[in-house]
């Protein structure tokens, strides 16, 4: 749902495992801090594109009601959502979730009869292979991290490793949030991550047509408030959407930086 | 506890008058969840707070101690808009004794030995809360868990289903809240009218259906900025 990447790598002449290390530790250091699971979510899916060389990418998390939902996603583009969206009902995703393991396709076109609806959404998408890997918790499936690219190809298994590693953290990040460990917990965290990015969604739909931009215009303005005043991104959207805050648009030169 | 789809259709049912529903929702998560009694309040932005309905005496009285309170497991799921579980009133968690010392010597003193609240909400508008408690103590499981959220969320569509002057609009797909196109275009409708997210929320519902459209196509044309609210010739 961000344009920008929040977590710098690559270029430079850089190697990839330095690249890779870097993002870990930016990740590691959100951990630390009073963060915003959302706000780590989407960090998440940048830092796979940026990493994985992957086109699009998204985190989908049990509902706890029979359903996934999209917690994060690298665009706001209706196929995009949509191609996520469908795996409410069929998909690599869901079949990662259900079977807490990592599924594959390296080539949608030869796949249409695993997933007749899923695979045509993603064809108009403009995605040609899949991978989805499961976010776990001991016994139990949480999400799953879905990634996709333009070309026909297999993701590498150091890649898919890189993949499964960047959706541990993602695990951690959903159930770290409080320290002590009521068995409850996981669904009160799962329920307010979802939820979370509801608000955001509202928040930049408020700034979007209020300020006059694009939804990922809106959300730069809103993580820069959230940085600039070291709040939590989604208390920064609770207030935009209850009207006690408003934020013009930040000036060209913040947006770049 | 019944199948999910079975549930659903129950739920469905029991959300068809609205008026009656969160006591018609209550009364069915009462039988078919193992939870003793059950109670819905209402809270508004502006803090005013009401109960709605509760299926016994003591159901009322949680409620009505959390309002007199100020303090306990409802209160907490409407502020954080997740849901507060907890099994057993006693353990010491690190988390309910601190917080609500009152609530819980309240609750004690009429047999609660469980509490679950979940908040009647989506996105940010919260209207209120639904609590479920047991005289025993002991987690929902992951059905019973599953059929609460989905109660919660048939109560929540009930009572947003009331337009500002009293009337009501039919009833849409209850997964509506997982398409994120339908959170934007809230907010930009929102924006638009200069209203509330819960009125906007309810224009885009009301055009949707009027114009026999989906709420995800209206949504998606408010994203892609083809529709704008109010719209002419409704």
């Amino acid at each position: 749902m961000n344009d920008d990447k929040a977590i710098r790598v690559g270029g430079g002449g850089r190697s990839r495992e330095q690249t890779l290390a870097e993002a870990f530790v930016s990740l590691a250091d959100t951990l630390v801090d009073d963060y915003d699971v959302v706000d780590l979510l989407d960090r998440l899916v940048a830092t796979c594109i940026s990493v994985l060389d992957v086109t699009a990418a998204g985190l989908l998390l049990d509902d706890q009601k029979g359903h996934l939902a999209v917690v994060a996603s690298s665009g706001d583009e209706t196929r995009l959502l949509e191609t996520f969206q469908l795996q409410t009902n069929e998909g690599p995703c869901l079949d990662c979730v259900k079977t807490g393991k990592a599924i594959a396709s390296a080539d949608l076109d030869a796949d249409r009869g695993r997933w007749p609806r899923f695979v045509p959404a993603s064809l108009a998408a403009g995605f040609h292979s899949v991978t989805a890997v499961p976010l776990r918790l001991r016994q139990q499936t949480i999400g799953g991290l879905n990634i996709f690219h333009t070309r026909v190809q297999a993701l590498l298994p150091e890649d898919q490793a890189i993949a499964q590693a960047l959706a541990d953290v993602a695990t951690i990040g959903i159930l770290q949030q409080r320290s002590n460990h009521r068995s409850a917990q996981l669904a009160e965290q799962l329920q307010q991550a979802l939820n979370s990015r509801v608000v955001i969604e509202q928040a930049k739909g408020v700034l979007a047509e209020r300020n006059a931009v694009s939804l990922s215009v809106a959300f730069a303005t809103l993580r820069q408030h959230a940085r600039d005043h070291n709040l939590k991104l989604t208390d920064v959207a609770v207030q935009v959407v209850q009207g006690d805050l408003e934020l013009s648009n930040i000036v060209r030169g913040r947006l770049a930086t | 506890m019944p199948d999910r789809q079975r549930w659903t259709r129950l739920l469905a049912a029991a959300g068809a008058e609205p008026s009656s529903s969160p006591r018609r929702i209550s009364e069915l998560c009462v039988d078919r969840l193992g939870v003793t009694g059950a109670g819905v309040a209402m809270v508004t932005p502006v803090g005013n707070r009401g109960i709605v309905c509760a299926t016994d005496e003591v159901a009322a009285r949680i409620e009505d101690l959390q309002f007199t309170l100020g303090e306990g497991p409802c209160i907490d799921a409407v502020l954080s808009g997740a849901p507060v579980l907890v099994g057993d009133l006693d353990v010491v968690d690190g988390i309910s004794l601190d917080r609500w010392p009152a609530f819980l010597e309240g609750a004690a003193a009429v047999g609660v030995r469980g509490v679950f609240a979940f908040p009647l909400r989506i996105g940010a508008t919260n209207v209120g809360a639904l609590d479920l408690y047991r005289d025993r103590t002991g987690d929902l499981d992951a059905d019973e868990l599953a059929a609460a959220l989905m109660a919660a969320d048939a109560i929540a569509l009930a009572l947003l289903r009331y337009r500002s002057d009293g009337t009501l609009i039919e009833d849409v797909d209850p997964y509506f809240t997982h398409q994120l196109q339908v959170h934007q275009a809230t907010g930009m409708v929102q924006a638009q009218l200069g209203s509330t997210t819960q009125e906007a929320l309810l224009a885009l519902r009301a055009h949707a259906f009027v114009s026999e459209h989906t709420l995800v196509d209206i949504a998606t044309a408010v994203v892609e900025r083809r529709l704008r609210f109010p719209v002419e010739d409704q």
